[in-house]
């Protein structure tokens, strides 16, 4: 008999055959290919926990939104107890319960047969409750909307449909340290400073994935505007400019479960700020001279009462500015050089599947919830003007995504591989005190890489 | 306070007794400035277009919520935006396609077409200032794709009277769908 991880494509093809380990390659038909996109929806997106917003974007008991959780609609609420993420489908006859992005209810009636339902998906009953509509045979209890489980971390909403599988700490495993310097650094933690931005762009949900699984390269030539005449155009560089190469050096971290992050080193920038050798300063000096997206003066003692004198070593040296959370989301606290000084932007993205050649995206922009409100001011305004829908550096990738869709498509490029060579020869950074896999210098493939194995464990595991 | 700072500047009502009528010389100036405006973004003449702009622009595209008909007014959200520009920041995004070579969301450039109908004009509190609503309807062609991205929406423009000539003021675009149907806004509405 065959074992589930031989699974076959209806032309013969194993999921295995797909991807060689030995050489780092992956075919291109895995970006576009239906039958793989099925059966990620099955082994990935319902097996995994999956990021699907923040909890400030429903701060009342009854708030609530609509979100994607893989292919299924869910229904994302707060009661008194907590958020709940329950599917946004009517257990009577599968009409959708919610056909609003967001709002405020103590109940949500479907509007087909008038079956309500509770913020956390409890059925509360159906019209005319003395003829019993609802039959007799299941329980009020058993008439609930399928329920998953929900983790909330740093504020961020995460949720499975696997009840029993990995606890979120498991499946975040050696990331969370790193994440914990981003998201659980301050007293009073983060905020979106508005609902996110969305739009679709035609291409394979792991187009923008795999990309966002730390691929430092394709700064160097996609983003190249950045140097000549964006942010990064250096002085006396006029027009000319164009190199982004010093960008690229820092720490790259991969872990078990394909979260990654580009640890992009400050020292150049310290030092331009305080004129001095960043060793001779001492981890608060750094903080001082460039506080992390979003920090005040005011807010440094938090950190350094909130992470560990390991974290702050990290964060004042090669902080995570770029990275994904697998499957499908992705973070950006960076550093932002402008006329006015550095300023941080901080921002998440969901690449949500919506079939085998499109993609929503997502994009939340935040603050911490102590930022001076004129700075959350000119953090939006620079994050809107740089990413998501209008973004100067992310139009560029959602104009790329859909090509190479379209090239999985094409009976020679399908077979075509993706390549993911270039790896770190000499390990962790002298003196690095992180955890995880880490490769030190310029950036490389491995973090990418990462991403297709845990790719391939989820698409071959038995189940 | 917060919200005061995220949002952009509230814009003058459109009073019915300030309207322009249809086809008065002044109307008439404003239909042939959106025209104008028109064929120079279609044409990619941005330097151009650059200089029909006030120093003080403040140029927004909210986001849209799908809410009930009971809370139509809360279908606009402001703090978050498509596009929340400045002067600065919309003349950084036109010398990125003007004066780079890796522009690439929009190199090669997209054919597009600005439909600018049902225009009223408004006078407002200053002298100098006109309240201008138009619909438009954007085509968007790229590379061989047999598909056009459709972006209809509604603009509300402030026109200003400077030395002479009609600059650009303002603009807010309300666009009318929830989840934008073309990849990027790279191009200008």
């Amino acid at each position: 008999m065959q074992k589930n991880s031989e699974r076959t494509l209806a032309d013969g093809t194993r999921i295995s055959d797909l991807i060689n380990l030995e050489t780092r390659e992956v075919a291109m038909r895995t970006l576009s290919d239906p039958e793989l996109y099925e059966l990620e929806m099955e082994r990935i997106f319902a097996k995994t926990w999956v990021f699907l917003g923040h909890e400030t974007e429903i701060p009342k008991s009854g708030d609530f939104m609509i979100r994607d959780l893989g292919s299924d609609s869910v229904l994302v609420a707060r009661d008194k107890d907590g958020v709940h993420v329950s599917l946004n489908v009517c257990p009577h006859r599968g009409m959708k319960i919610s056909t609003l992005d967001c709002g405020n209810t103590p109940a949500h009636v479907c509007i087909y047969h008038g079956w309500a339902f509770k913020p956390n998906g409890d059925f509360i009953g159906a019209p005319v409750e003395k003829e019993s509509m609802h039959g007799k045979l299941l329980s009020k209890e058993q008439l609930g909307l399928k329920k998953a489980r929900v983790a909330i971390y740093g504020g961020l909403i995460f949720a499975t449909w696997n009840i029993e599988g990995p606890s979120f700490e498991e499946f975040l495993g050696d990331a969370k340290w790193y994440f914990d310097t981003l998201w659980c650094r301050t007293d009073k933690g983060m905020e979106v400073l508005g609902p996110p931005q969305r739009f679709t762009i035609r291409a394979n949900w792991k187009t923008a994935c795999e990309q966002s699984a730390s691929d430092g390269f394709h700064v160097l030539t996609l983003h190249r505007w950045l140097s000549e005449v964006g942010p990064y155009r250096k002085p006396g560089s006029e027009g000319g400019g164009g190199d982004l190469t010093p960008e690229m050096y820092g720490s790259e971290v991969y872990t078990a479960h394909a979260h990654t992050m580009r640890c992009i080193e400050l020292d150049r920038k310290i030092r331009r700020l305080t004129g001095k050798d960043p060793s001779e300063l001492s981890v608060k000096e750094k903080l001082e001279a460039l506080p992390p997206p979003g920090v005040t003066q005011e807010m440094i003692p938090e950190l350094l009462r909130n992470l560990s004198e390991d974290q702050l070593k990290i964060i004042t040296w090669r902080p995570p500015q770029v990275g994904n959370f697998f499957p499908n989301g992705l973070f950006e606290f960076v550093y932002i050089p402008t006329p006015d000084g550095v300023v941080g932007v901080m921002a998440l993205h969901a690449y949500v599947p919506k079939g085998p050649d499109k993609l929503e995206f997502v994009n939340w922009i935040l603050a911490e919830k102590d930022t001076p409100p004129q700075l959350k001011a000119t953090m939006l305004r620079l994050g809107v003007q740089l990413l998501g829908t209008s973004g100067m550096v992310e139009q560029d990738d959602s104009d790329t995504w859909p090509h190479q869709t379209i090239a999985a498509k094409g009976a020679m490029s399908k077979h075509i591989t993706l390549k993911y060579q270039a790896m770190y020869e000499t390990g962790k950074p002298e003196g690095w005190p992180g955890p995880g896999d880490v490769g030190d210098g310029f950036t490389k493939d491995d973090t990418q890489w990462r991403w297709w194995q845990y790719w391939h464990e989820l698409m071959t595991a038995e189940s | 306070m917060l919200q005061n700072l995220l949002e952009p500047t509230p814009l003058p009502p459109s009073v019915r007794a300030n309207r322009l009528a249809i086809g008065s010389p002044e109307y008439n100036e404003i239909l042939d400035f959106l025209y104008d405006e028109a064929e120079m973004l279609d044409n990619l003449r941005l330097a151009e277009w650059g200089e029909l702009l006030t120093q003080d622009l403040e140029y927004n595209a909210p986001l849209r919520h799908t809410r009930s008909t009971a809370q139509f007014d809360q279908t606009y959200i402001r703090t978050v935006q498509h596009l929340h520009e400045s002067y600065g920041s919309m003349m950084m995004r036109v010398k990125r396609i003007t004066d780079t070579k890796s522009a690439w969301g929009e190199d090669p450039p997209s054919r597009v077409k600005r439909m600018v109908s049902n225009v009223r004009v408004y006078k407002t509190d200053k002298a100098d200032e006109f309240k201008v609503e138009s619909y438009l309807l954007v085509t968007r062609s790229r590379f061989d794709f047999d598909y056009f991205d459709l972006i209809p929406c509604v603009r509300y423009d402030i026109l200003r009277r400077v030395e002479g000539s009609l600059k650009l003021a303002r603009r807010e675009i309300l666009l009318d769908q929830v989840v934008i149907g073309t990849p990027n806004l790279g191009i200008i509405l």
